[in-house]
C-alpha cells in the first residue's frame, strides 16, 4: 500500500511539475503584456516533435552517440520553441497590443489551430500519435520502494527551471527590465527600456520553458499528437488562472492543485479515468467562487 | 425602433442601393453555395475581400449605403423578406447546398446568443457551446425517452439550459474578464465531459434516432412540394432555423432598445460607472447568460432534430470558441455583422473541402488576417440613433 502512495505521490508531483512549468509562460506572458497567449500550448507541443525529428536525424547519420544526440535533441528542441514564440509573438500578437483583451484572445486561438494543423501537415504522418522515448528507462530504489528515476529527473529539472526562471526575475539585468515593463511600459521607455526586445525575450523565455514542460509530458505519457496542446495548454491557463495571473508562486500552486486533484481522481475512483477532467475544472469553478482573483492574486480594486 | 422615423423620406436612390445591396448579397451568397470550382469559390473570395478593402479606404460609402438602409427599412424588409424565403427554390434542388444553410442559420442563432453577452455587455463566454449541448441532449432525451413532440421539447429544453445558464451566470458576481472567461471555459468542459461519460446520454457514442418534427401532418423529412416546385427536405428546416433567426434578431433589437440593453452597454463602457448609476450589476450579468442559453438551447434542440444524431463532440470547447470568433469576425453588437460572421466561418471550412488538407489552416490564417487587416469585425458597430439620422 505505501508503495502505491508513493507512486500516486510521484505521479501528483511530476504532472504538477508540467504544468506549472506551461502555467508559468501563461502568467510571465501576462504579467508583462497582459494578453492571454492561448496558443502557448500548441507552441510547446512542437517542442517533442522537434525532439523526435531531430533524433531520428541524428540516429541515421550516426546511429553509435545516443546519449549525445538526444542531449542535442532536447537542446535543439528548447532554443527552436523559444524562437518559435518569439516569431508567434512577431507575426500576430504584437498587433493586438491596443486592441480589446478579446481580440487578442480569438486571435491566438486561430494561431493555435494554424500551429496545430502545420505539425499535422508537416510531420510524416502527422494526424497519428507518436510514440515518444522515456529520457530515462532505468529505475531507482528509494526506501524500500522501486521509484523510475525519470519522475525524480522531471521533479529535479522542473524544480531547477523554476528557481532559474526566479533567480532570473530577481538578480539579472533582464529580469529587472521585464518587471519595469510590467509595472509601467511608459515610464520603462523613459528609462531607455525598449519594450519591444523586453516582449520578444519574455516570449522566448515563456515558450522555452513551455517547450521544457511539452517535452516531460511527452514523455511522461509515452506519445505525443498534434492536438495534446489543447489540453495541456488549457490546464496550464488554467493552473496559471486559479494561482492568481501574474504571479509566478501562484501558477506553481495552482498546477500542483489540479495535478493532485487529477491523481487523486485517478487513484480512488473506479472510473477516475474518465471523470478527471471533470473534477479538476469542477475544481477551477470552486477555487475562483471563493478566491475571484486567483489564490494568490491581487484583489482587482477599482479607484475612480 | 428608433430608425423607423426617418428624417429624411427615402428617395428612389434608397430605396435602389437598398435593392442592389440585398440582390447582390444573395447572389454572392449562392455563387459561393453553388460554386465547385475552385477558381470561382477563391474568384468570390477575392471579390469580398475587395469589397470590405474598399469600404475601408472609403468610409463614406459604407456611410451612403447605411443611409440608405435606415432611410428606407420597409423596402429593406419587404424585398429581403421576400429573398430569403425563396432562395431554396433558387438552389436548383443542391441539398448540400441547403444543409450548408441550414447549419450556417443554426450558428447565426447562436453567435446572436452570444453577442448579447460578448457584444453588448462585453462578458467573455466560452460556454455557448454547452448551452447548445444541453438544449440538444434535453429536447432529444425528451423525445427519445418520453415520445414528446418536438413542438414541446423547444420550450422545455430552453428552459432547462436558461436555469443552467443562470448557475453559470452565478460566479460572474464577484469573477471578472479572463477569470470569468475560464471559469466559462471550465463549465464548457465539464458538460462535454459528462455527457461524454453518462451512461443515459448514451456517452461518447452519442443519442441516435431522433424523430423529425412535422405539422399539420406534413413530415419534416419530407421535401417541400409548392406549384409544382419541389425541394429537398433539408428546406423544412431552413425556413425552421429562419424563423429562430428572425425571432433572435427581434429580440436583439427589442432588447437593444429597451432598458436592458442600455443597461448592458453602460455594463461594456464602465462597470463601475453603472454601478454607480444604480444598475444592479449581478443581475444584468446573470440575464446575459440566461438569455445567452435560451437562445442557444433552442438552436440546440432543432439540431437535433435536423440531423437525428448528437454526440459530445458537436458541443466541444471548440465550438464555443468557433461562436466566439464568429461574434468578433463579424461585429460586435451589431446583428447583421453577427450573422456574417457565422455565415462566413460556416461556410468557408465546408467550402475549403477542395483545399482538403490545408483547409483548417486556411480559415486559422483568414480568421487572423480579417482581425489584423479590419479590426473592428467586418461590420462595426454603430452609435445608437434616436430617430435623427
Amino acid at each position: 500500500m505505501d508503495a502505491l502512495v508513493l507512486q500516486y505521490v510521484m505521479n501528483w508531483l511530476v504532472l504538477g511539475c508540467i504544468y506549472a512549468l506551461v502555467a508559468l509562460g501563461f502568467s510571465l506572458l501576462f504579467g508583462v503584456l497582459n494578453v492571454i497567449h492561448f496558443s502557448h500550448g500548441d507552441v510547446v507541443i512542437v517542442a517533442p516533435f522537434v525532439v523526435l525529428a531531430v533524433l531520428q536525424g541524428l540516429v541515421a547519420a550516426m546511429p553509435a552517440a545516443t546519449a549525445g544526440a538526444l542531449a542535442l535533441a532536447l537542446a535543439a528542441a528548447i532554443l527552436a520553441v523559444g524562437i518559435l514564440g518569439v516569431i508567434a509573438d512577431w507575426l500576430v500578437i504584437r498587433r493586438f497590443r491596443r486592441a480589446p483583451a478579446m481580440m487578442a484572445l480569438v486571435a491566438t486561438v486561430a494561431l493555435g489551430t494554424v500551429v496545430r494543423e502545420l505539425i499535422r501537415m508537416f510531420y510524416p504522418q502527422g494526424s497519428n500519435p507518436k510514440p515518444f522515448p522515456r529520457l530515462i528507462e532505468a529505475q531507482v530504489a528509494l526506501g524500500g520502494v522501486t521509484v523510475p528515476v525519470f519522475s525524480l529527473l522531471a521533479i529535479a529539472v522542473s524544480v531547477a527551471m523554476m528557481g532559474l526562471l526566479f533567480a532570473m526575475m530577481r538578480f539579472t539585468p533582464l529580469g529587472l527590465r521585464i518587471r519595469a515593463v510590467a509595472e509601467d511600459r511608459a515610464t520603462a521607455r523613459l528609462m531607455a527600456i525598449r519594450p519591444g526586445r523586453i516582449f520578444a525575450a519574455t516570449f522566448f523565455v515563456a515558450s522555452a520553458v513551455g517547450a521544457i514542460g511539452a517535452i516531460l509530458f511527452a514523455s511522461y505519457a509515452g506519445a505525443v499528437r498534434f492536438d495534446f496542446g489543447i489540453q495541456l495548454g488549457l490546464i496550464g491557463f488554467s493552473g496559471a488562472v486559479i494561482g492568481g495571473l501574474g504571479s509566478m508562486l501562484g501558477a506553481i500552486l495552482g498546477s500542483l492543485l489540479i495535478a493532485g486533484i487529477d491523481v487523486l481522481v485517478q487513484a480512488t475512483m473506479a472510473e477516475g479515468a474518465s471523470y478527471r477532467l471533470v473534477f479538476a475544472f469542477l475544481l477551477v469553478i470552486l477555487v475562483l467562487v471563493l478566491k475571484p482573483s486567483g489564490l494568490l492574486g491581487r484583489p482587482a480594486i477599482e479607484k475612480v | 425602433m428608433a430608425a423607423a422615423a426617418p428624417a429624411r423620406a427615402a428617395t428612389l436612390a434608397d430605396r435602389a442601393i437598398v435593392a442592389a445591396g440585398e440582390a447582390g448579397g444573395a447572389l454572392i451568397l449562392g455563387l459561393f453555395l453553388l460554386a465547385e470550382d475552385w477558381r470561382l469559390i477563391t474568384a468570390v473570395l477575392v471579390l469580398c475581400g475587395a469589397g470590405f478593402a474598399l469600404l475601408e479606404l472609403r468610409p463614406a460609402i459604407e456611410e451612403r449605403i447605411v443611409a440608405a438602409f435606415r432611410r428606407a427599412p420597409a423596402t429593406a424588409l419587404v424585398l429581403g423578406a421576400a429573398i430569403v424565403l425563396a432562395y431554396p427554390f433558387g438552389m436548383q434542388g443542391n441539398s448540400y447546398a441547403l444543409h450548408l444553410l441550414v447549419i450556417a442559420l443554426l450558428y447565426a442563432v447562436l453567435a446572436l446568443a452570444l453577442n448579447f453577452q460578448l457584444g453588448s455587455a462585453n462578458i467573455p463566454n466560452f460556454a455557448t457551446g454547452a448551452s447548445y449541448g444541453i438544449g440538444a441532449y434535453a429536447s432529444a432525451l425528451l423525445a427519445l425517452e418520453f415520445g414528446v413532440s418536438f413542438w414541446l421539447t423547444l420550450p422545455v429544453a430552453a428552459a432547462v439550459a436558461t436555469v443552467f445558464g443562470f448557475l453559470l451566470g452565478f460566479p460572474s458576481m464577484r469573477t471578472r474578464d479572463t477569470y470569468l472567461a475560464l471559469v466559462t471555459i471550465a463549465f464548457g468542459i465539464v458538460v462535454h465531459q459528462l455527457l461524454n461519460n453518462f451512461d443515459w446520454t448514451g456517452g461518447p457514442n452519442g443519442l441516435v434516432g431522433i424523430p423529425a418534427p412535422s405539422i399539420l401532418g406534413h413530415s419534416f423529412a419530407r421535401p417541400i412540394v409548392i406549384l409544382g416546385q419541389r425541394v429537398p427536405a433539408q428546406a423544412n428546416f431552413y425556413y425552421l432555423a429562419l424563423a429562430l433567426v428572425a425571432l433572435a434578431i427581434l429580440a436583439a433589437r427589442r432588447l437593444h432598445n429597451s432598458r436592458v440593453g442600455l443597461a448592458w452597454n453602460a455594463l461594456r463602457g464602465d462597470e463601475l460607472a453603472a454601478r454607480c448609476q444604480g444598475i444592479d450589476v449581478v443581475w444584468y450579468k446573470m440575464l446575459a447568460f440566461a438569455v445567452d442559453a435560451f437562445l442557444a438551447a433552442f438552436a440546440g434542440s432543432v439540431y437535433a432534430a435536423y440531423v437525428s444524431y448528437i454526440s459530445p463532440d458537436n458541443f466541444t470547447f471548440l465550438v464555443s470558441v468557433t461562436i466566439m470568433t464568429m461574434v468578433i469576425v463579424g461585429g460586435m453588437d451589431n446583428s447583421f455583422g453577427v450573422i456574417v460572421g457565422a455565415f462566413l466561418l460556416t461556410l468557408l471550412p465546408e467550402k475549403l473541402r477542395i483545399f482538403s488538407d490545408y483547409r483548417l489552416l486556411f480559415v486559422g490564417v483568414v480568421v487572423i488576417l480579417f482581425l489584423v487587416l479590419r479590426p473592428q469585425g467586418l461590420f462595426p458597430q454603430r452609435p445608437r440613433s434616436y430617430g435623427a439620422s
